[in-house]
């Protein structure tokens, strides 16, 4: 099923998804997929268990290659650059698209170290600078103040909403164009919820965020875009205003109210 | 539909307390059971421990560590060219088994997953790991030995390392294995090259598990007599050139025990009680250290 | 506890919403002293001033019941940011009802003078700039109170508006004096009634928005009772 697609004409389009067919083994899990992801906004994918939200994130930083057993067919264009086919490394393509999992997993080092991890594959910075970028990253993250005394210790020892948060910080150190972020808050109490949540609005006047959510009062609150998706069909796209008030399909009117089943 | 539940009739009752009382019955006889077997199994154990530590202590002196082996029935005498030369192989087999079996064990958990070649692998160690250590010793024998027409230390070193090398590899593997999917992929998504994601983050995040792996092996080969006999032989005097026979305390007890003579046996009781209380530090500290990280 | 959610953006929406509120409650007051004036010193441009200001209002109106909706749909407000969307969605029917008395006073000033009515008649019109006063300042605290959740102006608006409904009553009798006294006033009278009837709806709008904020504040919802329970309920 193809959805209409249109972004207003002030959004500049950051990401762009061409006839994408996903496949696990021979069960085809994404269907045709054609879709634009607006720059500096965040965009939400909400449906029900194995709708293929999740997938389709994973195809962004081609997370997908790990498994032999699964294949993407189609294109996703970054800045219109076909990031799917491209002769450049895969490594390079993760540095400019980060992510963060839905599970907090902070390397076993120290909270530095956990922030430099990254910064150090790709760029070569004197003690200052490094202690400066994860000073910021700590920041923008909303992570400094709780942890700026205790930057030796182990990022086990945190807190769950602390550890994602540091994971956040972690994909941001880098500098990425794009976060794409995974049910990031599926694992937090409402509290830490809300503190990300309040970090993505932040973020996104640096990044273009995308984020998948089974929670679809999360999408309500926190993205600018969502979209909705069922059985690895997209059926609806739209500004999440739109949506939520008055939903194009039947489909999405349904999932949105609670109808389903 | 009923509202309220009604108490049980008098009948109804009563089979249960009868259900209830058999069950009781069943529970106790489970319990003593139990408590029978585990006893039994520990009146041996603590048996073996408590002779040897009798017999062990009272051979023990200062001289034990500072003396040779002594000729039969001699006044004095020691261990120490026993010790030192478990000691000496002993490390050195760890040495050259650990990077080798951490090796394979990280091509065996990150590359070998799926394939002829990780299968085979498996398999292999799998047979290499419950291979008697006799036959082991019998290998080096036939490969070395023979061929050099002369025992060695240097030999021991390899028996001893081919019986490390399976250990390590399996407790690597496993170790690795258990390290979750998520976190490789959160270093992954970030950029990172494979060999830096096993270098930098699984191998480190499994750490504990592998040193105690190694530990493990270390604690075993400490106390194989088999593979010795054939490689390493034995020496009377003090040796520290790998290239002669060298004493190990297992092949000294062996000979030592079994003579009629009996400073020896003293002696050997005394290398009983070192090897015990060697490899119980080893499981200890393993213990210790694999608790801590979990 | 702070008074602060955790999403900045949420606090800014709220914020947003009822700055609007009291931006159309400012719209639809001058309005009203603006048809009073047109009224009282019979200016037919004042008074056409007013009608095109009828627009802008309903426009206002639309829009911040179309934003509410969103910010509901998005939020899923609960308690005490539920009851303040929920009231707010009920203050702005209010506030445009009374811009619609505005104008109809502002109409009725139009055809008084297109009649040839004037000042010369000696009509109660400072009566009515009385009730008016009245009710202009209840609808000015009516909208103070929402902008600082008091429910104790609250109550005094509530309390207030049984003077207006006097005020009014009293008005109603002397028009028909008048109308009795001289035939030739009845037209003009007719026309007073129903401007004095429509200060009056004024001041009942203003009671409206009054019990809104004891609903914001409170949670209890005190309309359709007596000012002694409303009094007892707000505390």
């Amino acid at each position: 099923m193809d959805a209409k697609v249109e972004l207003p004409v002030t959004e500049k389009v950051k990401l762009s998804v061409r006839n994408l067919n996903f496949y696990y083994g021979s069960f085809h899990a994404l269907k045709n997929i054609n879709l634009d992801i607006p720059e500096r906004k965040v965009t939400a994918f909400i449906g029900p268990s194995g709708c293929g939200k999740s997938t389709l994130l994973r195809v962004f930083n081609r997370m997908y290659e790990l498994y032999p057993e699964q294949r993407a067919e189609g294109q996703v264009l970054l800045d219109g650059q076909d990031i799917l086919t491209t002769k450049d490394d895969v490594s390079l393509i993760r540095a400019k698209i980060g992510m963060v999992f839905q599970k907090p997993t902070p390397f076993p080092m120290s909270i530095y170290d956990n922030i430099a991890f990254g910064v150090r594959l790709f760029e070569t910075l004197p003690r200052v600078e490094m202690d400066e970028r994860v000073e910021w990253a700590l920041k923008k993250a909303a992570l400094w103040n709780e942890v700026k005394d205790k930057l030796n210790q182990s990022g086990a020892g945190l807190s769950g909403g602390q550890q994602q948060r540091l994971c956040i910080a972690r994909g941001i150190a880098i500098k990425p164009e794009v976060l794409l972020l995974d049910e990031p808050c599926s694992a937090l109490d409402p509290i830490s919820t809300g503190k990300i949540e309040e970090l993505i609005h932040e973020l996104k006047s640096d990044y273009t965020v995308v984020i998948v959510t089974h929670n679809m009062q999360q999408a309500a609150r926190a993205s600018d875009y969502t979209a909705y998706m069922y059985l690895g069909d997209l059926i609806e796209f739209g500004a999440t205003g739109d949506i939520f008030m008055k939903p194009q399909k039947k489909d999405t009117e349904d999932y949105i109210t609670g109808r389903f089943g | 539909m009923s509202a309220v539940p009604t108490p049980l009739s008098a009948p109804a009752h009563d089979t249960r307390m009868a259900i209830f009382r058999r069950r009781k019955r069943v529970n106790a006889i489970a319990l003593t059971l139990s408590l029978a077997a585990m006893a039994f199994g520990l009146f041996w154990l603590i048996w073996i421990l408590v002779e040897t530590v009798r017999l062990g202590v009272g051979g023990l002196a200062w001289s034990t560590f500072t003396e040779m082996t002594p000729p039969p029935q001699a006044e004095t005498g020691g261990l120490a060219n026993a010790i030192f030369g478990s000691a000496l192989m002993v490390s050195l087999a760890t040495l050259i088994g650990t990077p080798v079996g951490v090796m394979a064990g990280v091509y065996l958990a990150e590359y070998g997953q799926r394939g002829w070649l990780g299968s085979a692998t498996r398999f292999i160690n799998d047979i290499l790991l419950s291979a008697p250590s006799i036959v082991i010793g019998l290998f080096i024998y036939a490969v070395w030995v023979a061929r050099v027409k002369s025992f060695s230390g240097f030999a021991g070193v390899l028996a001893l390392a081919l019986i490390v090398i399976p250990v390590v590899i399996r407790t690597t593997e496993n170790m690795l294995v258990l390290i979750p999917n998520s976190l490789r992929e959160a270093a992954y998504a970030l950029g990172t090259p494979k060999w830096k994601v096993i270098l930098a983050v699984t191998l480190k995040a499994a750490r504990a598990g592998v040193v105690t792996g190694v530990l493990l092996a270390l604690a075993r080969i400490a106390g194989e007599t088999a593979p010795l006999l054939f490689t390493a032989l034995s020496n009377q005097f003090w040796t520290s050139d790998l290239g002669e026979p060298m004493a190990s305390l297992p092949v000294t007890i062996f000979k030592f025990a079994m003579s009629p003579y009996e400073n020896w046996q003293k002696l050997a009781w005394a290398g009983v009680f070192l090897i015990t209380l060697g490899v119980l530090a080893l499981n200890i500290l393993a213990r210790v250290l694999f608790r801590n990280k979990h | 506890m702070t008074d602060k959610h955790l999403s900045t953006q949420f606090d800014a929406e709220l914020s947003g919403i009822s700055t609007r509120v009291l931006e159309m409650g400012g719209l639809v007051e001058s309005q009203v002293a603006q048809a009073i004036y047109a009224l009282t010193h019979f200016s037919g441009e004042i008074a056409s001033q007013v009608l095109t200001q009828e627009e802008r209002v309903n426009h206002m109106e639309v829009d911040i019941d179309r934003d509410l909706s969103t910010i509901i749909a998005r939020r899923q407000p609960t308690a005490r940011d539920l009851r303040l969307l929920t009231a707010i969605s009920k203050t702005i029917a209010n506030l445009e009802r009374v811009g619609d008395e505005a104008a109809r006073i502002a109409r009725t000033v139009q055809r008084l003078i297109n009649e040839g009515v004037s000042s010369r008649m000696r009509l109660p019109v400072s009566d009515v700039s009385f009730e008016a006063s009245l009710a202009t300042a209840s609808l000015r605290k009516a909208l103070d109170a929402f902008a600082r959740l008091d429910t104790d102006k609250a109550v005094e608006v509530i309390k207030q508006d049984n003077q207006i409904d006097q005020e009014f009553e009293g008005l109603m009798r002397k028009l028909i004096t008048y109308m009795m006294e001289d035939p030739r006033t009845i037209s003009a009278s007719i026309d007073l009634v129903f401007v004095a009837k429509a200060i009056e709806r004024v001041g009942d709008h203003a009671k409206n928005l009054a019990e809104q904020i004891i609903y914001i504040v409170k949670g209890t919802d005190v309309r359709h009772n007596p000012v002694a329970t409303v009094e007892q309920l707000a505390r």
